[in-house]
Order: C-alpha cells, then sequence, then structure tokens
C-alpha cells in the first residue's frame, strides 16, 4: 500500500470538499452536536463497551464527527481502547487510506495492535455489511433448485421465473397489483420491451449492480437504443424510477460506492418494511396442540410457502407434564436444550398446572430461509419438508417466538438488534441453523454488553465488589461458548470470572467448570493445561498489573508485597481449613477499613491489592489440587 | 445441578433417540424418505452432538451402515454371482461369449443399482447429521459421515470375496467382467458402455486408503493397472500376427484405427485420465517395438515410395511420430532410399558418359565426327542425370508434402541424403553436369518457353545448385560456359542469363557471382567501345570503301577464363603472336591507341583464336559442275584465323597453291589452330573454299593448298564453323586440368583464409586452425584437410608463420 503524501492528500481534501458543497458527495464525516453523540464520545474516551454497544444500536452515526472534528472511532484508537475499536469498526466505522479522517486515524492509534486492526478493516477491503444480503438475493433469480420461484414473466423470448414477494417490496406497481389479485402465477410483459430491457431491471430488484454498459455489451447503437429504451419504460411501469440513475456510469470509486450503499440502505428498508408489515404481522398465535390443524392455503396474500413454528416459552410450563408422544421430549423452554438454563434459572414444579401452551407461526418464504445452511439442505432433501403440499408445511423451530422472529429478521434484513436477554438463545439458534453471521453477533452482543472488559467496571472492580446486577450467568456464556465454538466467550468468560474472581472462586459451580474445562482439554489430548484456568490466570494478572502501573509504584510489587504475600498465602491456607471462619468484608468494607480478602487489615490499597493477588493465584492452585488436575 | 441432571437424563435418551433414527434410516433405505420429517431428524442429531455424545452417534451410525450392507445388500450382490460371470478367461470352456457379456451385464447393473442406492442414501443421511459432520467431525477430525459409508461400500461390498475357489474378491471380479467386455468389444460385439461407465465412476469415488488420497483411488490403483496389462499382452500378440498376416500399410491403417479406438473408449467407457496411458500401451506394443519390422517388410518403406503410396506413407509418418519425435527410422529408410536412388542416377551417368569414351582416345587424334558424337552423348548423359536428380527431387518433395506434413526433420534428411550423393566422391562431375544443363537450356531449351516455364527451369537449376559442396568449381565452369554463350553471342536471351545471376546471387551470396556481373559488364562496356570507335573512325576523314568494320570484345583478364579459350591461355609470353595482314593490322593499331587514349596504361592483347570476321567474297566466273557460270558473292562468316588464312589467298596469282608450311610461316598460327581451321575451310565439304591437295581428311604439313574458285554455295551467307568450339563435356584430360586449376585456386583460397584466422588470433593450435579454416570456407568449398596442411607448410617457409617451440599442442604464431 503506498501512502500519499501531504500535499497529495490536501488536494484530495479540498477536491472532495468542492463535491459535498456541491451535493454531489455525501460527506462522509457529518458534524453532529447531539447529546446522544456526545455520549458516545464519552464513552469512546473512556472505553465503555458497554455503552458504545447500546448508543450504536439504538442508531447514533457512528460514522459522524464532534466540533473538534474527532470521530468516535479516532478517539478510541487515539484512547486506546482495542476492544471498542473492534466493536465500532464491526458496526461500520470507516477507517479507510488516503482518507483524512481515516489517515488521521491510523496516525492517532495508540500502539501497532491497534493500527493494524484499522488496516484491516480498510473500507478499500471490506464489503458493504449489506453485500451478503444482496448476494444471495440477486442468487434467486439464477437458482433452480430448491425451486422457490412463484411468479413467470414472460417477454416474447424470454422467460423469467421470479419470487412474488420480493416484487411487491421493492416495486409499488407490483405491490398493488399482486394485493390485487395474489394468485396471478404469471405476468405477460408488453412485446415492444425487450428482455434485456426486463433483465436490468429484474437485476435491479434483486439488489444486483446494474450498469448500462453491460447491459448494452455486444448490442448495435440501435439495439443499444431500445434496450435504454425498454428499460426507462419498465421502470416508470414498476415504479422504480431511480433504476435508470443507477445504470448510467459512474467513474468515481467513492461516488459508486456511495450510491451503492445508498441503493442497497433502501432496497433493505422496502423489504423490512414489507417483512414487518407482511411477515410478522401475519403470525398467528394457537394453542400448541391445535397447531397441526393450522391450514394455510398455499395461494396467500404474503405469498408465504411455509409456515415456521415456535412453541412459546411460558413460565407455567413444564417438560415433564407434556404429552411425550414422540420418543423424545419436545424442549419447550428457551434456549435449544433443556438441560442449559438461558436466562435467570427459572424454578420448576412438577406439580404445577400447565396452562394450555401457545405456539406461533410465521409465514415465511423459502427463498429467504435459503440463507441459512440448514433450511437451504432441508428444502434441498427429499425429506418430507421439501415435498409440495397444498396446504402450507408447518416447520418447527427449536426456540422460541423472539428468537425466531430475531432470526427471521436477520435472514430478511440483515438486521441483528437484539438484546442481551435473548443472546444466548439466539447464539444457540444461530449454531443450530448454519448462520454464521448471526452467531458472530450474538457472541458480540454478549461479550460488549456484558460488561465483561469495561475499564468503568475494571477500576470500580478491581477489589471484587459486586455489580449491582448480574445480567448474565457466567457459567452459561462459558458453556454456551464452548458448545458453539465460540472463542470470543469463553476468552469473555474467562475475564469476567478473573475480574470478579473472589465472588467465584469458592462456588462448586466454578469448580465444575473448571473440571469441564480441564476434560474438553484431555478429550482434545493436545495439552494437560486447563485452559479456562490459565485463561482466568492471564486476566487475572492484568487486572493486578493495571493497579500497579497506575499509580507508578511497581517497586511495591517486587519488594514488600513478595514477603508479604508468602506469609498472606500460608494464612490463608490455614483459613480455608477452617471453614467455620467467613469473614464479613462487606461489613468491613461499610466501616473503611482496608482490609485484604481474608480480612487482614493493611497499610494501604496497593499492599491490600498485592496480598488479594497472592490469595486469588493461591485459591485457584487449591481448587486444582481438590480437583486432582494439574496445571 | 440442571446439568447433571441432564447428562444423566439422556443416557435413556439417547438410546431412544437413536432407536427413532435408526428407524428413520432403515425407511431412508427403503425409500419412504419422503414420510420422514427432516426438521425432527435433524433436531435429534443435533441434541445428541450439543450433549457430546457425538462419538457415539458417529460409531452408531457406521455400526448401522456395516449391517445394512453386509445383510440386505451384499446378499443381493452374490446372487449375481453366475458361473457364466465367474468364468475365467482361462478357462472359456463351456460359455459362450454372449452368455458371459449377458451375465457380467447383469452383475455391473446389479452393482451398479446398489452403488446408486447406497449414494442417495447416504446424502440424505448426511444431510440429516449435518450437524454432527460440522461439529463433531471436524473437532475430531474424523471422515464425514458420507465418506465414511463410502468406505464402507468399499470393504463391505468390493471387499469382500466371492464364493468361488480362487477366492477373488467382488473387486476383482468386477475387474475382470469389465475387462472382459473391452475384450469382446475390441473382438467387434456391441456392449453397453454407459454400463461400465458408471462402475468406472464407482471405482473413480472410491480410494483404497482412507485418507482419500489422490493416486489411491481404486480406479488408478487395482482397475488400470490391471487394463493396462491385459492391454499389453493383447496387443503384443495382435502385432505379433499383423506384422505376420498383412502388409506394412493395413498393419498401419490398423495400428492407428486401435488407437483411436482405445482413445474414444476411454471417453466413452472408461475416464479419460487413463487414454495417455493405454496409448502409450498401444504405442509401444504396435509401434515402437515394431516400427524397424513394419519399415523394413517388403512391402514397407521402399515398397511405398517406389509406389508412390502416399496415404500409406503418411500413416506410417504418423504412426512414428507419435513414439519417436525424431522419427528415427523412417527418417533412416527415406535417407537410405534416396541415397540408393540417386547413386542409381549417378552410375547410369557415368555408363552413359563412359561407354563412347572407350573411343574418345580415338577419335581425339582427328575423327572429329565421332568425336563430336562422343561429347554430344555426354552431354545428353549429363542433361539426363540433371532431369533425374531433377525427378527424383520432386518425387520427394511431393512425399514430404503430402505425406510427411511438410516435417521440418525430414526436411533436414532428405537435404542431406540429396547433399549425399551428389557430392558424392565417385561422383566428381555434379558441378559441371549442372552448370551444363543451364548451358544447354540457354542456348536451346528455353526457346518459346513462357517467363513462368523459365522460371522454373532456373529454379530447378538453383535447388540443385543448393546441394553442391563445391561451389567455387560450379563457379569455374559456369565461368567457362557463359563466357563461351556470352561472346559467341549463343545465348537466347540476355535478360534470362541476368535472372539466372541474380537468382544465384541471392542463393550464394554476392561473392559469388561478382565475377559473372563483371563479364556482362565487359561485354557492355565493350559494346560502346566499338559504336565510339566506329564513330572516331568515321570522324576521321572521308569513307574508305574497302575500310573494314570493327567490332571488339575487351575482356578484363582476371574475370574471363581465357585459358579456356586460347589452349595456353595461362602462358602469357608464349602466347603466339598472329601475323594480322597489312589491313587489318593498320585498324588494330587504330583501335589500340584510340583505346589508349581512352584508359591510358592498359595493355591489349588481341586473342585472335576468339575472334570472327564477316568477310564479302567474290567468287570468279568459272564454270561449275553444274554448268553455271557467273560470278558468285558470298558473305562468309569465318574466324578470325580463317579470315587470315583466306586472306593470303587474295593476295597470290590464280592457280597458285600454298603449303601448309607456308601457310603457319606467314600467319603464325599456332599449330592445332592452323589444323582446324584448314581443315573447315578446305575438308568440309559445304564450305569448301580452298581446295587441299591431297584431298584427304587429315591435314598434314605438306599439303597444299589453292583457292576454290569454283565454290558454290546454296546460300549467299555461309558460316565455316571450326571444329569443336561447343560446350561439351570435358573429357577426362580436360577434367584433371580443370581439377588441378581448381585445386590451385583453392590453395589461395585456403591461405587466404589461414592468414586472415592467423592475424586475427595471432597464435593457434593446429586443430583449431583447421577447424576455423574449414568453417571460414565452407560456403565456398570443403578444402582437403591435407591441402591445408600443405598450405600451412607452405606459409611456414615463406615466414607468414612459425611454429610455436615447446607448446603441448602443434601451434602457430603469426608473424607480421
Amino acid at each position: 500500500m503506498t501512502c500519499k503524501t501531504f500535499h497529495e492528500i490536501e488536494a484530495a481534501l479540498a477536491h472532495e470538499a468542492q463535491a459535498i458543497s456541491s451535493g454531489k458527495l455525501k460527506e462522509d464525516n457529518p458534524l453532529d452536536v447531539s447529546d446522544e453523540f456526545r455520549k458516545l464520545c464519552e464513552a469512546c474516551r473512556r472505553g465503555d463497551q458497554k455503552a458504545v454497544q447500546e448508543l450504536v444500536s439504538s442508531g447514533v452515526n457512528i460514522n459522524a464527527r464532534d466540533r473538534f472534528d474527532y470521530t468516535p472511532l479516532i478517539l478510541a484508537s487515539l484512547c486506546g481502547h482495542f476492544d471498542v475499536i473492534r466493536l465500532l469498526l464491526e458496526h461500520g466505522a470507516l477507517c479507510e487510506r488516503d482518507t483524512f479522517q481515516g489517515e488521521r486515524c491510523l496516525y492517532n492509534a495508540l500502539n501497532d495492535r491497534i493500527r493494524n486492526l484499522l488496516l484491516s478493516y480498510d473500507y478499500a477491503k471490506s464489503t458493504n455489511p449489506l453485500q451478503p444480503l444482496a448476494a444471495h438475493i440477486t442468487s434467486l433469480l439464477s437458482r433452480s433448485s430448491p425451486k422457490t420461484t412463484d411468479i413467470t414473466i414472460t417477454t416474447y423470448d424470454e422467460t423469467f421465473h421470479l419470487h412474488k414477494f420480493i416484487l411487491a417490496a421493492r416495486s409499488p406497481y407490483f405491490a398493488r397489483k399482486l394485493a390485487a389479485a395474489p394468485n396471478t402465477a404469471s405476468w405477460k410483459l408488453p412485446h415492444n420491451i425487450p428482455s434485456e430491457s426486463l433483465s436490468v431491471a429484474l437485476q435491479y430488484l434483486y439488489f444486483a449492480e446494474v450498469s448500462a454498459r453491460s447491459a448494452t455489451y455486444g448490442l448495435s447503437d440501435e439495439e443499444e437504443l431500445i434496450v435504454l429504451n425498454g428499460i426507462e419504460k419498465i421502470s416508470r411501469q414498476l415504479e422504480i424510477e431511480r433504476l435508470f440513475e443507477n445504470i448510467t456510469e459512474i467513474s468515481d470509486r467513492r461516488l459508486l460506492r456511495q450510491q451503492r450503499t445508498d441503493e442497497l440502505d433502501r432496497g433493505r428498508d422496502q423489504l423490512d418494511s414489507w417483512f414487518r408489515s407482511n411477515v410478522v404481522k401475519n403470525k398467528i398465535t394457537v394453542n400448541t396442540d391445535k397447531v397441526e390443524k393450522v391450514q394455510w392455503d398455499r395461494e396467500n396474500s404474503i405469498f408465504a410457502d411455509i409456515l415456521l413454528r415456535a412453541d412459546n416459552d411460558d413460565a407455567d410450563e413444564v417438560e415433564k407434564t407434556e404429552p411425550s408422544s414422540k420418543i423424545l421430549p419436545v424442549r419447550n423452554t428457551l434456549g435449544p436444550l433443556n438441560a442449559i438454563p438461558v436466562g435467570p434459572v427459572k424454578s420448576r414444579s412438577p406439580s404445577r398446572h400447565r396452562a394450555p401452551r401457545k405456539s406461533t407461526l410465521y409465514p415465511a418464504h423459502r427463498a429467504m430461509l435459503l440463507r441459512s445452511e440448514y433450511f437451504l439442505t432441508m428444502f434441498g432433501s427429499s425429506f418430507r419438508e421439501a415435498q409440495a403440499t397444498p396446504h402450507l408445511q408447518i416447520v418447527k423451530l427449536d426456540c422460541s417466538p423472539v428468537v425466531l422472529e430475531t432470526v427471521l429478521t436477520f435472514l430478511y434484513t440483515e438486521k441483528a438488534d437484539f438484546g442481551l436477554e435473548i443472546a444466548i438463545e439466539v447464539l444457540f439458534a444461530a449454531d443450530q441453523l448454519f448462520i454464521e453471521k448471526l452467531k458472530q453477533r450474538a457472541a458480540l452482543i454478549i461479550s460488549s454488553l456484558g460488561n465483561g472488559t469495561s475499564p468503568t467496571v475494571q477500576s470500580d472492580n478491581s477489589r471484587g465488589e459486586t455489580d449491582a446486577e448480574e445480567v448474565v450467568d457466567i457459567y452459561e456464556v462459558i458453556r454456551a461458548g464452548w458448545d458453539t465454538r465460540v472463542q470470543r466467550l469463553e476468552e469473555f468468560g474467562a475475564r469476567y470470572i478473573a475480574y470478579r474472581l473472589e465472588h467465584y472462586v469458592d462456588e462448586p459451580e466454578f469448580a465444575e467448570l473448571v473440571q469441564e474445562s480441564a476434560k474438553r482439554v484431555k478429550a482434545r489430548q493436545e495439552t494437560d493445561t486447563v485452559e479456562l484456568v490459565d485463561d482466568i490466570r492471564y486476566y487475572l494478572t492484568e487486572r493486578f498489573r493495571l493497579r500497579f502501573e497506575d499509580t507508578g509504584l511497581d517497586e511495591l510489587m517486587d519488594e514488600n508485597p513478595q514477603d508479604a504475600a508468602t506469609n498472606v498465602t500460608e494464612e490463608h491456607l490455614e483459613v480455608q481449613n477452617e471453614d467455620a471462619y467467613v469473614p464479613d468484608i462487606e461489613t468491613q468494607l461499610a466501616a473503611g477499613a482496608i482490609r485484604t480478602l481474608d480480612g487482614e487489615i493493611v497499610g494501604d490499597e496497593f499492599a491490600q491489592d498485592a496480598i488479594d493477588y497472592q490469595i486469588l493465584l493461591g485459591k485457584i492452585e487449591k481448587l486444582l489440587d481438590n480437583l486432582k488436575l494439574d496445571a | 445441578m440442571p446439568i447433571h441432571q441432564g447428562l444423566h437424563g439422556d443416557e435413556v435418551d439417547f438410546e431412544n433417540i437413536w432407536g427413532a433414527i435408526a428407524s428413520a434410516f432403515r425407511e431412508i433405505h427403503t425409500k419412504n424418505a419422503s414420510r420422514l420429517s427432516y426438521e425432527e431428524l435433524y433436531r435429534f442429531a443435533y441434541r445428541i452432538v450439543l450433549k457430546k455424545k457425538g462419538e457415539d452417534l458417529y460409531l452408531r451410525v457406521r455400526q448401522f451402515e456395516h449391517e445394512w450392507l453386509s445383510n440386505e445388500v451384499r446378499g443381493s450382490i452374490q446372487a449375481l454371482f453366475s458361473p457364466n460371470v465367474l468364468a475365467s478367461p482361462q478357462s472359456l470352456g463351456g460359455t459362450t461369449t454372449n452368455e458371459r457379456r449377458v451375465a457380467g451385464e447383469k452383475f455391473m447393473k446389479g452393482l451398479k443399482q446398489a452403488w446408486g442406492d447406497h449414494q442417495v442414501c447416504m446424502s440424505m443421511l448426511a444431510d440429516v447429521l449435518m450437524y454432527m459432520d460440522r461439529v463433531y467431525c471436524q473437532d475430531n477430525r474424523r471422515p464425514s459421515i458420507y465418506t465414511a459409508a463410502m468406505m464402507l461400500f468399499r470393504d463391505d461390498i468390493l471387499k469382500t470375496p466371492t464364493s468361488d475357489v480362487e477366492g477373488r474378491l467382488v473387486l476383482d471380479l468386477l475387474t475382470h467382467v469389465i475387462l472382459d467386455q473391452i475384450q469382446m468389444e475390441r473382438g467387434g460385439d456391441v456392449i453397453d458402455k454407459h454400463l461400465i461407465k458408471s462402475c468406472v465412476y464407482m471405482l473413480e469415488g472410491l480410494h483404497e486408503d482412507d485418507q482419500e488420497s489422490e493416486e489411491l483411488r481404486l480406479y488408478t490403483a487395482s482397475f488400470e493397472v490391471e487394463y493396462l496389462e491385459t492391454s499389453r499382452v493383447f496387443y503384443r500378440q495382435e502385432a505379433e500376427l499383423l506384422l505376420r498376416e498383412s502388409d506394412a500399410g493395413g498393419y498401419c491403417k490398423h495400428a492407428r484405427r486401435r488407437i483411436y479406438e482405445e482413445e474414444e473408449r476411454c471417453k466413452s467407457t472408461l475416464l479419460e485420465a487413463t487414454s495417455a496411458k493405454i496409448q502409450k500401451v498401444v504405442e509401444d506394443e504396435l509401434i515402437k517395438n515394431r516400427i524397424h519390422e513394419l519399415v523394413e517388410m517388403e512391402s514397407g518403406v521402399r515398397f511405398m515410395i517406389d509406389n508412390e503410396r502416399l496415404e500409406e506413407l503418411n500413416l506410417i509418418y504418423d504412426l512414428n511420430t507419435r513414439v519417436d519425435d525424431k522419427k528415427t527410422e523412417l527418417t533412416r529408410a527415406i535417407q537410405k532410399r534416396i541415397v540408393d536412388m540417386g547413386t542409381d542416377a549417378n552410375n547410369a551417368a557415368i555408363a552413359a558418359s563412359q561407354a563412347p569414351a572407350t573411343t574418345a582416345d580415338a577419335g581425339e587424334k582427328g575423327k572429329s565426327p565421332a568425336q563430336e558424337k562422343n561429347i554430344n552423348m555426354q552431354t545428353v548423359a549429363a542433361i539426363r542425370w540433371v532431369e533425374d536428380v531433377l525427378h527424383l527431387k520432386d518425387k520427394f518433395e511431393k512425399i514430404w508434402r503430402d505425406s510427411f506434413q511438410s516435417d521440418n526433420l525430414l526436411q533436414t534428411a532428405l537435404t542431406r541424403s540429396f547433399a549425399d550423393f551428389i557430392n558424392s566422391p565417385t561422383f566428381p562431375r555434379s558441378s559441371e553436369y549442372i552448370s551444363l544443363f543451364i548451358d544447354e537450356n540457354m542456348k536451346k531449351g528455353i526457346k518459346g518457353k513462357t517467363e513462368m516455364e523459365i522460371d522454373s527451369v532456373l529454379e530447378k537449376a538453383i535447388v540443385l545448385l543448393r546441394y553442391i559442396q563445391d561451389k567455387d568449381l560450379f563457379e569455374r565452369y559456369y565461368k567457362k560456359h557463359l563466357c563461351r554463350r556470352l561472346l559467341m553471342n549463343k545465348s537466347i536471351s540476355n535478360e534470362v542469363e541476368k535472372q539466372m545471376i541474380s537468382k544465384m546471387k541471392i542463393e550464394l551470396g554476392n561473392n559469388f557471382t561478382l565475377k559473372l556481373e563483371a563479364m556482362f559488364k565487359d561485354m557492355t562496356i565493350s559494346e560502346e567501345l566499338t559504336s565510339g570507335f566506329k564513330h572516331h573512325v568515321d570522324g576521321l576523314g572521308e569513307k574508305d570503301p574497302k575500310r573494314i568494320e570493327l567490332t571488339i570484345n575487351v575482356l578484363t583478364s582476371m574475370t574471363w577464363p581465357l585459358e579456356t579459350m586460347g589452349g595456353t591461355g595461362d602462358e602469357e609470353g608464349k602466347r603466339p603472336k598472329c601475323n594480322f595482314p597489312t589491313a587489318i593490322d593498320k585498324i588494330k593499331r587504330g583501335f589500340e591507341k584510340y583505346y589508349n587514349q581512352k584508359h591510358s596504361g592498359r595493355q591489349l592483347t588481341w586473342l585472335a583464336n576468339m575472334g570472327s570476321a564477316d568477310i564479302k567474297a567474290v567468287f570468279p566466273r568459272v564454270p561449275s559442275k553444274d554448268g553455271s557460270f557467273k560470278e558468285r558473292r558470298h558473305d562468309l562468316n569465318v574466324s578470325t584465323y580463317g579470315m587470315v588464312i583466306l586472306l593470303l589467298f587474295n593476295d597470290l596469282p590464280a592457280g597458285q597453291h600454298l603449303t601448309f608450311e607456308e601457310i603457319q610461316a606467314q600467319t603464325n598460327i599456332p599449330h592445332s589452330d592452323l589444323i582446324r581451321n584448314l581443315q573447315s575451310l578446305a575438308v568440309a565439304p559445304k564450305t569448301r573454299i580452298l581446295i587441299k591437295e591431297p584431298m584427304t581428311k587429315d591435314v598434314k604439313p605438306s599439303d597444299r593448298f589453292s583457292f576454290n574458285e569454283g565454290f558454290n554455295g546454296k546460300f549467299v551467307k555461309i558460316k565455316v564453323g571450326v571444329v569443336s568450339s561447343g560446350n561439351k563435356v570435358e573429357s577426362d584430360r580436360e577434367r584433371r586440368e580443370t581439377e588441378k586449376k581448381n585445386d590451385d585456386s583453392r590453395a589461395f583460397c585456403i591461405e587466404a583464409a589461414i592468414v586472415r584466422i592467423m592475424k586475427q588470433r595471432k597464435e593457434l593450435p593446429h586443430q583449431q586452425l583447421v577447424l576455423e579454416t574449414l568453417s571460414q570456407l565452407a560456403t565456398q568449398f570443403k578444402p582437403e584437410v591435407n591441402m591445408i596442411k600443405k598450405r600451412i607448410e607452405s606459409l611456414i617457409e615463406r615466414e607468414y608463420l612459425e611454429r610455436i617451440d615447446g607448446a603441448s599442442l602443434d601451434s602457430y604464431r603469426y608473424l607480421a
């Protein structure tokens, strides 16, 4: 990659400013003085991942700039918050070389790790986040199996097999026409419009990049004129006036990209609103025992060709009371497995009576479901689901309706904004259905909203003070990470625990978790270490070193605490043996005394840190001894 | 502890779920899949894997498939082993080909069916078990369940023994059946190619090992090897049979058909990848190992060439090219044939020229007509030889173009062979013959031909010229012949002569034609001189009615091969000076004066023997034989010597005579020239202007001559020819002379080359000097090494070079 010289950048900048002021080009980083944006900037400065995630989800422009020309990304890279930077980049923050803000961002990067991260997200390499959706829809044009089309449009010499719901979502003309007559199975184009023109229009409707040049390639001038006229006519008829604008050649790379981005956004919004007002609106909730009786005609007003069923998670239900007509009791709790509870553990009482269970049915389109490999295989196989039946088939999914809706939203619109409460369930659902992007999204939400690494937390919490509210069950997160093979969640969990180790270290669940981790390793037979414990140790040193470095009193670590620590550890072991003695830290803290974790009163906070560190390490050692694990 | 509860509960679940899955799989195998719910099956598998039971599930599925294949499928395959299938080719005993084919097809159909079903079912299973494949198999580096099931098919079906005594595996049986069918096809039967192909695809899809390595596909590892081996044996036998029973052409056709067949077979029945390998087998067996025998067959290459079997030659060329880029065998045969045929032509020419040569010595003494006849015959032989060679050349050219696809290597070989026999040491006359051929055409051959035809004649000559090694010898002959043509105006067209020169220029370079061009230039200048001189004389004074007109050719002595005309030309001092009559002498001096004015410092030497003169002769009224009595005027065209002799009789009173000696004394004409001129003037019946006494054919010094007053010619213009002045084949003596002269001039060339080299290198070992000299002279001629040695000796003697003392190799130093 070549670096532009200063005057080249300046010239480009002046050129850009001109283009922007003349209205040709949209500004990449518009000025934003709103309060929300200020908060976002603030969070980036601090490195508060949770706040950043929340603000970004609420729709703050991530690429705006503040009064001092700072963008959130520049602030975060200047302040060195690696995870925040990654979060911003994953949500589409721009950092492109050869642009003023981009070079500034790279120049300001606190260290090489951050610089490399920024470079790896260079826009020139990354693609539009909506591209996978667009590519899928475009591929529907040429996909012949499994069959998902429900309407054919014929010109005098060609036949196109198409999808009503896409036509209706994208073209107001079709929306009206098909609303009036949903059963239409074919449509004839006037003979005076050439196939090439229709083909261009269809490609446009199906999110493909269109250009007049490729559409008229190899044609004579005369034919070209006819095709272009045809395009003009058909775009008027279908009320897709932007088509013509889209096919005109643009040489400028940025303008082209901007136009493409705009077009994809608009298309997605059309699809989104159609999805909401048709698919979501038409969901039906019925009693589970009656769900098999629901019959949707194949010819329906929203052109659905499959019904997806999700059973409501009802706190009143208990799995054991469900009539088990099948060999296996059908899972009916949140999450993919009954064994792994999602969210706060619910009390389950077998004796409680069971209210009639509800199931929710979502009408859907196979064409969109194909984005999941699970459905692709299902509809491509010769099993029951792939058979054509007079009434729509009902396919049950292994999740709650709200998760199903999230999954569908993602498949139809690429949108994945959901709360932490369902994140784990979404993670499992995405894993089961092979929707890799959604899985990553869920993991991201868990690890950023889960408050695990927030520096705020670190500074507030280095001494193990409890959070006011526990949002996630960290054991569950780690196990979910293992089950779905998301490395990020394991790391997140290890860090989360490390920062609150004093809370967890004595819990039996923690020991169990360590045991499980050890087993995982053994199964793979790679090393003898316990991965989780190693990670926790790593984050533990990080936690305490930060404290020491902050005050510049490293020597404390070297001299005084060393001796103290050895003593303390021994004492601590004794204390451990006396189970009866449990110091009431809370009360003592309230009293304002500075004490170590085992209740010793020490001279200052640093001494306390040092001793705490040693105590925690010691506890882990002991735990491992107890579990007979070598590490 | 929900986890433990869950795990505990699963133990029961697993068996239940597996039961459900297994029964579903059974449905799939019995083709009832459309009733099954994908969602449900997937969910079962998903849960099992999520609960870390992937291993169990994987093993169960494999076990299930193993049992299914062993119990359900194997039996149906075994039912197909009929005695006809099991019959080995060695014991063809009771079965007919047809029976075997039908049984084999049935067997293959069954196998194909089983394989197809297995594949379909397994892909459905793989769909259902997708989560297991992705999660369990990947984490534990297990082959996917589909792959595993394919291996099961290999082990449980193909690698199970058949029931026969030999203990063959099903796989071996399949190989055997396919090979048997292919053998039937080779024998002309029609077989079900599609069926075999699908079996082949099966073999290709399976691997010998569990790692799916590319080179261990069952097809490659087991079938292909066998196939190639049996084919090798088959073709070896076929080649032997064919060589015994059919001719070379038929063999070639057959071989080519077989190669094509095998190629087609690979496309339609087997795999394209085998194509190259089986081709090699066929080529090895049918061509490579047999090509020598094939070429040498009675109906082999020689026969084909002699009978112009272009198509068969093409076939053999094609086959040889397949196995040998250099086409060694074919090239060898062709070359041999060319040299043979060329040598035949050489021998014919030698025979033709030698038959009369026995009488040549006698003829030379003076029996001119006989000698003339001999020489003419030799000329005919020469031209005949050229035409033979050209014919040969055309023939092979045609074969080369039509049958050998204008192959470059073969062209080189052809050229080399032609050069070989043309320059053969046993046939030293080629240069002369070619020059003579051109001469003949220039004088007679091209008369009345179109430009195109002339061009092709010239082209032919050039073609032959290309083969000539000793270009200098050719130059010598050509110069000699050209000289005659020019001076005697024998050439039909100057234009064509020049064309020829320019062609040679292109072919052999500027150096070669420099002297020839100079000859033409001399001719032009001479014309100018003549007319200039005439003008000059006109300007001298009043017109002299008796004036003699002079046409003169001034020839540069270095460029013209004067020795060929003067006989003793090379000894300038000894050249006898003919005494011209005063009138002639006067004009001669006049011209010399005129010429010296134009070009001072040049010496003119008069070559009376080369000139000719037109004489207006008046024969007095004497009664002649036919009784007419009147004065007759004749324009006599005689040689210069003739003119000088006749003029003697002008001054002689009628009735007087001169003896031979007197004539010789007065004219100083060389003895032999005088004899010849007198012969033509006094002996030849049509031009008997002098009367000789006694009337014999031979001219003796004592003979007396007188003017034949009664001469009566039929025409006004009479040409008095002088014996032996045409371009004829040289006699042996002449040849020796020519060669000697040639060697002399070569000696100069060699010396010049050596000096050039040594001047540049200063010091050089002997061997290298010889090599460099050879390469420098390659365009002109190929000197003998002996001659080079002699030249070096001579140069050392003359102190151009010296030997370097004490050098390890013989080395020379250049002395400035």
